[in-house]
């Protein structure tokens, strides 16, 4: 009787815990789910090329080749940490850059030159 | 550098290669973010940098081949480690009825911990060794079920190609969600026949 009344209560407690871990996950989806309805843009990262930020933010590759002063051809597929690196100043700095040249774009997209032959317009 | 950006990064240099590996190793029960790939191919395939075929037959073959090193590694060594606690704690009849009971459900515990239940493969990998469940069963369910997950990750990946990182966060959580809600079923009901049986 003892030992049935032991695994009673590790059962419910095991319940309990599967219950809030399922709470948890369920509020964490939802969320994660509002942000995707309300926001397009994602925050860039380190591990991001140049190619993927255009077609996430829905600019010209060329724009922003040409705001962290690299050439639009031939396409470079190196992460912006390696570029960086490359220019020896932190991540961040290209971040910002890129942040710039995309809201300028965005703000008036006709002061930019057409995009260079070879790059999908987004 | 996070281990998902430093992957993020490599795949973005050396893609399909890398790929393949992620795959194969995660599917052994190594804990990379598979999924996060899978989902920034069909990125780069929309991008026009990867070719859709070749990402869906290198990462089904990847991770099917992965499954198999999970699966080879519970046969040998998961088997002979059950068979001795067994003798220990003078279980062995228990073992052989749990062993009965799983070999019976196996086969949609395979397929369904390949692309809806994506946390416990490596586990389901080692447990149908180590009860010796009929490999070409096995192998026929792991290849259904990592088909259907990589053709679904690396579609959803194309298709909302612009938000890799928000589309895997939304995936992973949900998949935990469904993994917790099921847990809570199933000991929800465990529970309720304990409380009422007294």
């Amino acid at each position: 009787m003892k030992r049935l009344g032991w695994r009673r209560w590790l059962i419910v407690v095991a319940f309990l815990l599967a219950a809030a871990f399922a709470g948890l996950f369920v509020a964490r989806t939802v969320r994660h789910a509002v942000y995707w309805s309300r926001h397009r843009d994602e925050v860039i990262r380190p591990w991001m090329s140049v190619g993927y930020v255009a077609h996430s933010y829905r600019v010209p590759p060329d724009v922003l080749y040409r705001a962290i002063n690299l050439n639009p051809m031939p396409r470079d597929r190196r992460p912006l940490r390696l570029i960086a690196k490359e220019q020896n100043r932190p991540v961040e700095a290209v971040t910002t850059d890129l942040e710039k040249a995309i809201a300028d774009f965005r703000a008036h997209p006709e002061q930019f030159p057409p995009p260079h032959n070879g790059h999908k317009t987004p | 550098m996070r281990i998902t950006d430093y992957l993020l990064a490599t795949f973005g240099v050396y893609g399909l290669p890398v790929l393949f590996v992620v795959l194969l190793v995660g599917s052994a029960g190594v804990p990379l973010p598979a999924s996060l790939l899978l989902v920034a191919a069909g990125s780069f395939v929309e991008q026009g940098e990867l070719n859709l075929w070749s990402v869906l037959m290198l990462s089904a073959t990847g991770a099917v081949l992965g499954d198999q090193i999970g699966y080879v590694v519970g046969r040998w060594g998961g088997r002979r480690l059950t068979l001795r606690f067994a003798k220990l704690v003078g279980g062995e009849n228990r073992i052989e009825q749990t062993e009965t009971w799983l070999r019976k459900r196996e086969g949609v515990g395979v397929f369904l911990s390949r692309w809806l239940l994506t946390p416990l493969g490596p586990v389901v990998n080692l447990t149908a060794g180590a009860t010796q469940y009929s490999w070409p069963r096995f192998f026929l369910y792991d290849v259904l079920g990592e088909m259907l997950w990589v053709v679904l990750y690396v579609l959803l990946g194309k298709f909302f190609s612009d938000r890799v990182q928000a589309l895997n966060d939304l995936l992973g959580d949900l998949t935990w969600a469904i993994l917790g809600l099921i847990a809570a079923i199933v000991l929800g009901v465990l529970a309720f026949r304990h409380l009422r049986a007294d």
